[in-house]
């Protein structure tokens, strides 16, 4: 049995051929490996708030009361829980296009071994403040974007022009459906949802 | 003949290529930029527009100079939150002797539209010349050197003045003749102060209207 | 006299060069003034070194430097070899390089003394106004002469973008420059107020469109096919897509001014057609994207075509990003913040600079006959830009949805939530991962240069003789 969010972190890119011959049912990648990369972050950042609280655009630390920032920690669980899996839907759904393979738990696989770094990353929210949680983003998101080229054709046993193109063609719709999210936010705002504007 | 037979026509004829990209891109200038160049309503002064007064005028090209408008726009829009945190809302009037105009597009540091009833001109000066010491967290640059200059060393303010007047700015001779005597001894500093201290007058405020 | 029979590639090989400083000197200069959005005092109370100087020069650097040389590099490049002609006036040619570089150079100084007309990215004074008009009416003579002189009777499609390119970029410049000068290095426009924010938008907004688009797909449209080694995948696609983008471009410019003192129909006009502008900016990613996709066994996994298919997926986000801007109630909240320079930096960085990259990595080692020097110090290249640009998107999206909601934000009694100091004293985070983006990012194109000093040392460009046209009357396809 291989861990892989452990495993990313000791063996980097040596380790997706082995990943690639191991095979288990995407309901065991889910539970085994997605689950726990889902939970760290709300965890780290609920022990973070609790202790520390935010501070974003005021003078004073943002405090939220331990239930609303336990209800915060669950919707970024959900959000985590559905971004991964869907964004292993996402790449099954591209998987043809590129000749890659159809089974969902490699994709699932793909994805929990790029997301790792990024949960890594995370430990920051331990720390409540823009500043150390936007450098950690630096070395996280170089570390994940490497992965995801090096590890995609061979995971996804594709070819290595194939799994570039469709590497990149992820970036792409996750940058579109990032801004997308961004923007319904906006409007959101602007439609009277959410915090009060003066428009 | 198909549509792309014709286009193939297009594609061997490089006069007609180029007549077509001159044409087909022309059509949203002039539907929608020509207009307003017509429109006299948009560079009507409103009512309080007065054009800059001398050292005000040499004021405005040091800000342009200085690219302050990179960084702050002058352009309150009609949102209940703006209109609280700057003042009244900018008029199309109030730019008509703006050239070029200076609205902004970028918010690094506040809106200054209505920034000349906002602080006294000794603030301004200090902030301008060493931001930090008003405003601690302050990212502005500082500005040292606007104190040292003389505003217009090489006396061109008659100049300016007359050039805007072919533009339709209504400066009097009165008003040009004694601009030289406006801007005589005055450093660099004192001419933006002066500038930034008109900002927000077309408005109608006075000094401490907005908080 | 030169050769009639072989391309004239030397101009190329300069203008590439010529770029590639202007890329190094552009970006660093905008580090820099990231690092003073941080440390504002990293100035040393120089003039010269002052952010609003050095920003002027950053933008138009990286716009006018590294961009428009890149441009007539690759334009002189293709046109010859999709017209299977020499250049048309090649002393012409040679005047296009080096007086525009000269152009942007003396202006790039002239920023640092102060000269500026205060027109975002038309800030050059009408000297150089004059001597812009003057570079691009050659310009036009080389790449208009060459295509009259073509031996196969079709224009290529990555001409007519490179043609839309020097005629629509020529009316802009000449009417939104109009000016009275004072003295040398100041002038008063000739449109005032409101109607020089109309005036100002249309040509700033289609500078961007059809210098860093329409220029740019020029570059694609060419360079991909020839890196797939394949035509492009739909001629009928790209014959729309470039009349729909040549049409609707134009009006989009009033949606930089929503909210502001112009007229609501214009306004309502410039979104509308901001709108529709995405679909034949989409088409023309599609027609890329499959174009590749098809041919992929075709493909090396080489650095320069990792970049341009890298350049498609940012171009799809910034031609996304930026109708979704242009809605109005995006839009009242995304104005004036620091997400409208994210959104510019995902089409500058995304986009320009790595399209420009890849057609390098293919270019470089083509003109002067030998291998790249490094694969390896590519491929880092490519993470870097890759890191760099996704740091940078980030960091301004965090900063400019913050800017925008903390601004307008009321408390229950209907008052400002934040004050304007503090919110832009919280912006220390994103700022200093904004300028560690730049740097990341500078450091990547730092070392293409290096990889490209070396591939070029010691050679110098190779002779390349035309080949002979067989048939006159095929749908203008890439030539050998």
């Amino acid at each position: 049995m291989i861990f892989v969010p452990v495993d990313v972190l000791v063996q980097g890119s040596r380790l997706f051929p082995r990943l690639s011959e191991e095979t288990a049912s995407a309901g065991v990648v889910i539970a085994k490996d997605i689950l726990p990369l889902a939970l760290l972050p709300p965890i780290f950042l609920y022990i973070g708030s609790t202790l520390l609280g935010w501070e974003i655009g005021a003078e004073h630390a943002i405090r939220m009361s331990p239930n609303i920032l336990f209800l915060v920690s669950l919707c970024y669980f959900s959000a985590l829980l559905f971004g991964l899996i869907g964004l292993a839907i996402l790449l099954r759904w591209m998987a043809p296009t590129y000749d890659a393979s159809l089974e969902l738990s490699r994709h699932l696989t793909l994805v929990a071994t790029v997301a790792t770094p990024m949960v890594v990353g995370s430990i920051a929210h331990l720390y409540p403040h823009v500043f150390v949680n936007m450098l950690s983003i630096i070395p996280v998101l170089i570390w994940s974007m490497f992965l995801l080229y090096r590890g995609l054709p061979i995971l996804l046993q594709t070819t290595p022009q194939q799994g570039m193109l469709m590497a990149s063609s992820l970036i792409g719709i996750v940058l579109v459906a990032a801004v997308t999210l961004l923007g319904i936010t906006v409007v959101l705002w602007t439609h009277g949802f959410g915090p009060s504007l003066g428009l | 003949m198909s549509v792309l037979g014709i286009h193939r026509k297009l594609e061997e004829n490089a006069g007609l290529l180029i007549f077509g990209i001159l044409i087909v891109s022309s059509i949203g200038g002039l539907v929608q930029v020509l207009p307003s160049i017509f429109q006299d309503e948009l560079v009507s002064p409103s009512v309080e527009t007065q054009p800059y007064g001398a050292l005000a005028l040499v004021g405005r090209d040091i800000y342009i100079r200085e690219g302050c408008s990179t960084c702050h726009s002058q352009q309150v829009r009609p949102l209940l939150a703006e209109v609280k945190r700057y003042g009244p809302f900018s008029s199309a009037g109030e730019s008509a002797y703006d050239r070029p105009f200076l609205w902004g597009s970028k918010r690094t540091g506040p809106d200054l539209h209505r920034v000349g009833a906002k602080y006294s001109d000794a603030w301004q000066r200090v902030h301008l010349i060493d931001p930090r010491s008003v405003v601690p967290k302050s990212i502005m640059p500082a500005y040292p050197w606007l104190a040292e200059k003389p505003a217009d060393p090489r006396n061109t303010i008659q100049t300016r003045m007359r050039r805007l007047q072919i533009l339709g700015h209504p400066y009097t001779e009165e008003q040009i003749a004694n601009a030289p005597e406006r801007v005589a001894g005055k450093t660099e500093l004192d001419a933006i102060v002066a500038y930034l201290a008109v900002l927000g007058e077309a408005a109608g405020l006075a000094e401490g209207m907005v908080h | 006299m030169p050769d009639s029979n072989v391309y004239n590639d030397r101009v190329v090989t300069v203008l590439v060069v010529l770029s590639l400083v202007w890329a190094i000197a552009g970006m660093a200069a905008g580090v820099f003034i990231a690092a003073e959005l941080v440390w504002p005092t990293i100035d040393l109370g120089q003039e010269w070194l002052s952010y609003g100087r050095v920003r002027t020069l950053h933008t138009n650097g990286v716009i006018f430097g590294f961009g428009v040389s890149a441009l007539m590099a690759t334009a002189f490049y293709s046109v010859q070899r999709t017209c299977h002609v020499t250049l048309f006036a090649p002393r012409l040619a040679w005047f296009c390089c080096i007086a525009w570089n000269l152009v942007v150079l003396t202006g790039g100084i002239s920023f640092l003394a102060g000269w500026t007309s205060g027109k975002e990215y038309a800030e050059l004074e009408w000297p150089f106004d004059i001597g812009i008009t003057i570079v691009w009416l050659a310009f036009a003579v080389v790449f208009f002469g060459t295509i009259a002189n073509r031996k196969v009777k079709p224009i290529y499609v990555s001409n007519w973008f490179y043609g839309a390119l020097i005629i629509v970029i020529a009316m802009l410049h000449v009417v939104n420059s109009l000016a009275i000068p004072i003295s040398i290095d100041k002038s008063y426009s000739l449109f005032a107020g409101a109607q020089d924010a109309i005036v100002q938008w249309w040509y700033g907004h289609n500078a961007v469109g059809f210098l860093l688009t329409g220029g740019f797909l020029g570059m694609l449209y060419y360079f991909l096919p020839k890196q797939a080694d394949r035509p492009i995948w739909s001629y009928r696609l790209s014959i729309v897509a470039f009349w729909a983008f040549t049409y609707s471009y134009i009006w989009a410019g009033p949606h930089h001014l929503h909210y502001n003192a112009i007229p609501e129909w214009v306004q309502s006009l410039g979104v509308v057609m901001s709108i529709i502008l995405l679909a034949p900016s989409w088409a023309t990613m599609v027609n890329g994207v499959m174009t590749v996709a098809g041919a992929w066994e075709k493909l090396k996994t080489d650095p320069a075509l990792k970049f341009i298919v890298l350049a498609l997926a940012f171009y799809g986000l910034a031609t996304f990003e930026g109708p979704m801007l242009s809605i109005k109630s995006v839009n009242v909240v995304s104005h004036f913040t620091d997400w409208t320079v994210g959104h510019v930096h995902s089409g500058a960085l995304g986009w320009n600079a790595m399209i420009t990259f890849g057609t390098f990595y293919f270019l470089v080692p083509r003109l002067v006959g030998a291998e790249l020097y490094s694969i390896r110090l590519a491929n880092i290249h490519f993470w870097l830009a890759l890191a760099g640009t996704m740091l940078y998107i980030l960091s301004m999206w965090g900063a400019g949805v913050s800017q925008g909601l903390l601004w307008l934000s009321l408390d229950e009694l209907g008052e400002l939530s934040y004050g304007f100091r503090d919110i832009m004293a919280s912006m220390a985070p994103y700022y200093a991962l904004r300028f560690v983006a730049g740097a990341v990012f500078l450091t990547g194109a730092v070392l293409m240069f290096y990889n490209f000093i070396k591939t070029m040392e010691n050679r110098t460009t190779v002779t390349r003789r035309i080949p002979e046209v067989k048939t006159a009357n095929v749908v203008a396809e890439v030539a050998a």
